[in-house]
């Protein structure tokens, strides 16, 4: 660990409050399951028994993932929002917000993840296609 | 835009799709697992359908996240000389990882891990969110299997067949048996039963029948463990319309009803096989000695020509079947064939001989054997 430049009152502070905090994650249930978390961590190499620290790595990923589809929505939304008025009222139909590679990969590049689409994937014969061409 | 929620149910429903990735090799579960949750939590942010390659790169970057987390981890305690994590280095990691965003607190050097930024945005993270519970049940995963070994020479008490054989190695099987390697079960059926007739006519008829009753033992067994494991995954309905919520199939889903292992059948293995203890009953009733009514039936049979009769038995074989390990015996008489047929078959004179009698019993163990060794037809019907 590190030197502290504060006080030693100050750190007893922090110390109180980290502990609280990881007493608090038993009682809060991450969506990544524990176990997906134990599995991956255990495949890592690390160790330790302590279930809080699977708890905080849970929770760290959630965030994790939860940022990164913040951000990807916010460029879905922003993407419908550009598209003109005209073709909005077609699109009405299903103006439903879609996790798409595209703003995937936006928001990733942001986290370091550098994201492409597959050169020549196709879901489907419309892939690849100008999301605005797509509906003609 | 639009190739959202319709694609991701309909890769679903093709289980052939999913088989054609083989990314981690072997860890197909623990991503599905990713996926789910992953889904789950883009679903709480606001999303209402993904694209199912965007959602298996996101899975993908939450596996690897997690794993440089562990990755990082463990190297700090190995740092300062520990095999254990503790706290620290998980903070540390997480420091690590966030480095690429920055977090507050972050250029100072000697900044104290307990009052990290990283710490501090995650505990604003979980008293702002909701936590939502991921949606199934999930066992304690990978499954180490308890391997059951053969019993060594000197478990058995037996001597080794040559002094160039050590007391401690695993018991060659029975001389009788060993043609029949478990391995091969409800395939081989065809010559198995030839032999089967072959060791009737040497009197040892035994061996065999006890040992398909192990296999049958084991199969039914395994079946049953996991219909158990299916059924605390599958208790959770999930919310309509996400497939990814949708709770997996219970493997007996594609029965049309699931048949309890009779537990008559097993009471000559439990010593051997310590896990169908909770199948024991009182009183032991051996498989034969369950169809010796179908049997005597036969004797008493007689007809006026001999190729009648054999066909006649031929093509009833899932009747008797039925009349062998299930219906009769267990569930009661609901089919009313069986009663028929053995009425029918008491009424006629008698008039056959020795050898055709033979003939005719060792045709109905025979069938016994093979309805035995296919407990899936028995399912199936």
């Amino acid at each position: 660990m590190n030197q502290n430049p504060q006080s030693s009152e100050g750190r007893g502070d922090d110390d109180a409050a980290l502990s609280d905090f990881l007493a608090s994650l038993m009682d809060y249930t991450p969506t990544i399951p524990d176990e997906l978390v134990e599995h991956y961590l255990a495949k890592s190499g690390f160790q330790c028994p302590d279930v809080r620290l699977t708890r905080l790595v849970a929770v760290a990923t959630q965030k994790f993932v939860a940022e990164v589809a913040g951000d990807a929505l916010q460029h879905c939304k922003a993407r419908q929002a550009t598209i003109p008025k005209d073709k909005r009222d077609k699109q009405q139909k299903d103006k439903r917000l879609v996790l798409t590679m595209e703003d995937l990969s936006k928001a990733l590049r942001e986290y370091g993840v550098n994201l492409r689409h597959q050169e020549y994937f196709a879901d489907s014969p419309s892939t690849g296609m100008d999301p605005a061409t797509r509906e003609e | 835009m639009s190739n959202g929620g319709g694609k991701t149910g309909r890769q679903l429903e093709q289980p052939g799709t999913w088989r054609r990735r083989k990314v981690g090799g072997g860890d197909d579960f623990a991503r599905a697992i990713a996926k789910i949750a992953v889904a789950q939590v883009c679903e709480s942010e606001g999303f209402q359908a993904f694209q199912q390659s965007a959602l298996d790169a996101l899975s993908d970057v939450v596996v690897r996240y997690i794993l440089n987390v562990g990755k990082s981890a463990h190297c700090h305690a190995n740092l300062s000389g520990r095999t254990e994590s503790n706290a620290f280095d998980v903070i540390q990691g997480l420091e690590d990882m966030g480095s690429v965003q920055g977090f507050a607190g972050a250029s100072e050097v000697d900044h104290c891990l307990e009052s990290s930024g990283v710490i501090r945005e995650i505990f604003h993270f979980v008293n702002e969110g909701e936590p939502v519970v991921f949606a199934h049940p999930i066992p304690r995963f990978p499954v180490v299997k308890e391997r059951v070994l053969n019993p060594s020479f000197l478990q058995k008490g037996e001597e080794p067949p040559g002094d160039h054989i050590p007391a401690w190695l695993p018991a060659f099987p029975d001389p009788q048996n060993s043609s029949q390697s478990p391995v091969v079960n409800g395939r081989g059926t065809e010559p198995r039963a030839v032999k089967f007739e072959q060791e009737r006519e040497n009197g040892k008829g035994e061996w065999p029948v006890l040992n398909l009753k192990q296999q049958m033992v084991s199969n039914l067994f395994e079946k049953s463990a996991l219909v158990d494991v299916a059924d605390t995954k599958a208790k959770r309905v999930a919310a309509e319309g996400n497939p990814f919520l949708a709770a997996p199939l219970k493997i007996e889903d594609k029965e049309i009803a699931s048949v309890p292992p009779p537990a008559k059948f097993f009471n000559d293995v439990v010593l051997d096989n310590p896990v169908v203890e909770n199948f024991v009953q009182s009183e032991p009733i051996s498989a034969l000695e369950t169809f010796a009514p179908a049997i005597e039936a036969m004797k008493n049979t007689c007809c006026d020509s001999k190729e009648d009769q054999t066909k006649k038995f031929v093509n009833e074989k899932p009747t008797v079947r039925f009349k062998i390990g299930i219906k009769n015996k267990l569930l009661g008489r609901s089919i009313g064939f069986i009663p028929q047929t053995e009425e029918h078959n008491k009424t006629l004179p008698w008039f056959a001989m020795e050898d055709e009698k033979d003939d005719m019993k060792r045709r109905a163990e025979k069938i016994l054997r093979e309805s035995l060794e296919n407990p899936d037809q028995l399912v199936q019907l």
